[in-house]
């Protein structure tokens, strides 16, 4: 096994005079689970249509299991499998048809290995695949990157349009893959989705790659909305202050505030008091964004 | 199992248009070669007579006295021929871009198949069926020829006619491929062979009737395909080797395009 699943260095893309990739450097080990986290456009697709040698880098270079995409061709593309956010095939096949030809062109999958991962999945194969709803139509999507047990996943937005109760399968595929040594890198705009299987989450904005953190430490310094409705008016002095608590308003019961890191103190405050519900909204990763893009502001202006 | 490769795959997937176009272009060659004992009447020689010579020459229409003259100008010199590179451009043009345009080529493309395999198997598909059109015509014509009569036109020669007809949509199928191929975008493909082929039909018939254009009729696949008067004559191994020979050469360059470019989206 290659000492990386992927590498790229100085990875550059234009699109004519457009930037698709501005210089990129990825480092994804074998074995983990890599979440590629970013907002829309800001080169998660262009990465990894490059990593599958379906577009070709304007500089820099890229290794995926230790080969050069371009030179590794067939035999690289054996080894793994790939799902787009948006899965498009021609509608007028059945699953079963479609799912034939692909294990076919791979050299065929094991028996009876397409038609666990349906019912795993609850996708009916005979239907055509342009009377599926999206969801459905992602499903056949995921079969068809995961039946063939590749050693490198390579996933883009991969659950767009699957429900929650899918999502949940489809995350618990993902840590077997990982049980089963296989790497898996994953893109996403979203990142309550990476976070229950990601290793380490590297961030790209603009085409570049802005930080790489273990998900832990991501989570710890992501922003929350946090809302309290209490029984009884509370007052502001007792929550001013509190670690990682900003953005404070209270308004007679209820209590609005961003929270970063740890919930602890705020919890340990709000408990003296009667409280109806609690609301906190996922860590808005926009947000995220653009506080390490401030960060990098503010590191400039200090050196 | 027509779902082993890039190759069997097309032709499933070609399947419904494939017996669509082997039946209408079928059907279109049968009536016009049904007609063939009412053309001989007086009348109708009279009333062909009176057509302007440059009209006829146009339609492809030089001899109407003769089985082989009037097959070679109604069935096998206009509707069929155009009809064959309809359906050829089309899938010519569905190999590559359409595929392209479509969203769809990306995810084969990500499985163990080099572009230049997928290119070849796709034209292959396309080679097979243009091939299983001309066969569908020769055996109808065969099978005409008793009830309605060719006087003296062989199964042979019908045989070359129907292989020539078949290299001239393969040329066709192979020019809407490689634009195809070359830059993955299905209107210009369409357009661009379309365009290319009325082209092909003036300089084989319209052009050249103005003082100095003659030369224009050598270069039309058309006059490739037809010009050596297979019905009459047999097979014409010149120009059949021209329309196989650019065929090959725009499949070659179209391939090579496409193995080297950016996949669109």
């Amino acid at each position: 096994m290659a000492d990386t699943a992927i590498t790229t260095e100085q990875l550059t893309k234009m699109y004519g005079r457009s930037r698709g990739l501005a210089g990129l450097d990825l480092d994804v080990r074998p074995g983990e689970v890599y979440g590629f986290l970013g907002p829309n456009g800001a080169g998660k697709s262009t990465t990894i249509r490059l990593l599958l040698d379906l577009i070709r880098p304007t500089s820099g270079r890229a290794s995926v299991l230790g080969t050069d995409p371009r030179k590794g061709g067939a035999a690289l593309r054996r080894r793994i499998g790939y799902l787009a956010g948006d899965f498009l095939v021609d509608g007028r096949q059945t699953g079963h048809e479609l799912l034939t030809y692909l294990g076919n062109l791979r050299g065929g999958v094991p028996n009876g290995r397409i038609d666990a991962l349906a019912s795993r999945l609850d996708l009916d194969l005979s239907r055509r695949i342009k009377s599926l709803s999206k969801g459905n139509r992602q499903k056949v999507g995921v079969v068809q990157a995961f039946m063939h047990s590749p050693e490198l996943l390579i996933l883009d937005e991969p659950t767009s349009g699957l429900d929650p109760f899918l999502q949940q399968e489809f995350v618990a595929m993902v840590r077997e893959a990982k049980a089963a040594g296989q790497t898996v890198f994953m893109s996403s705009h979203v990142m309550s989705e990476v976070q229950q299987t990601a290793d380490r989450v590297g961030i790209i904005r603009e085409g570049r790659l802005v930080t790489v953190e273990q998900v832990e430490e991501l989570r710890e310094r992501a922003v929350r909305h946090v809302e309290i409705h209490f029984e009884s008016p509370v007052d502001v002095a007792e929550f001013a202050g509190l670690p990682g608590v900003s953005d404070l308003r209270v308004d007679g019961a209820l209590l609005r505030c961003r929270l970063s890191g740890r919930a602890d103190a705020l919890i340990k405050a709000a408990a003296a008091h009667t409280v109806v519900s609690l609301l906190s909204e996922e860590p808005d990763l926009e947000e995220l964004f653009f506080g390490f893009y401030l960060t990098e502001e503010v590191g400039h202006v200090a050196a | 199992m027509l779902l082993r490769n890039v190759f069997t795959k097309s032709l499933w997937d070609a399947r419904r248009s494939l017996l669509g176009w082997t039946l209408a272009i079928v059907a279109v060659g049968a009536m016009y070669a049904a007609f063939w004992p009412s053309m001989q009447s007086p009348e109708m020689a009279k009333a062909m007579e009176a057509y302007p010579r440059g009209v006829l020459e146009a339609l492809n229409y030089d001899d109407l006295t003769t089985a082989a003259g009037y097959l070679g100008g109604s069935v096998y010199g206009l509707l069929v021929p155009l009809l064959v590179a309809v359906f050829t451009i089309g899938a010519g043009t569905r190999a590559v871009a359409g595929d392209e345009e479509a969203g769809t080529l990306d995810l084969v493309l990500a499985h163990p198949v080099s572009r230049t395999q997928l290119a070849l198997q796709r034209f292959a598909g396309l080679v097979v069926s243009v091939a299983a059109v001309a066969l569908g015509l020769w055996l109808v014509m065969l099978a005409l020829t008793g009830p309605v009569g060719f006087d003296g036109v062989t199964a042979g020669e019908f045989a070359a006619a129907n292989l020539q007809l078949a290299a001239f949509g393969i040329c066709f199928g192979a020019l809407a491929f490689a634009v195809g191929a070359a830059t993955g975008r299905k209107g210009l493909t369409l357009g661009l062979s379309a365009g290319i082929a009325v082209l092909a039909y003036l300089a084989n018939g319209v052009i050249p009737m103005a003082d100095g254009l003659e030369w224009t009729r050598s270069l039309s696949p058309f006059h490739w395909y037809l010009g050596g008067d297979p019905l009459s004559r047999g097979l014409d191994a010149g120009g059949t080797l021209l329309l196989l020979g650019v065929a090959a050469a725009l499949v070659a360059i179209g391939t090579v395009v496409f193995e080297r470019r950016d996949v669109a989206v």
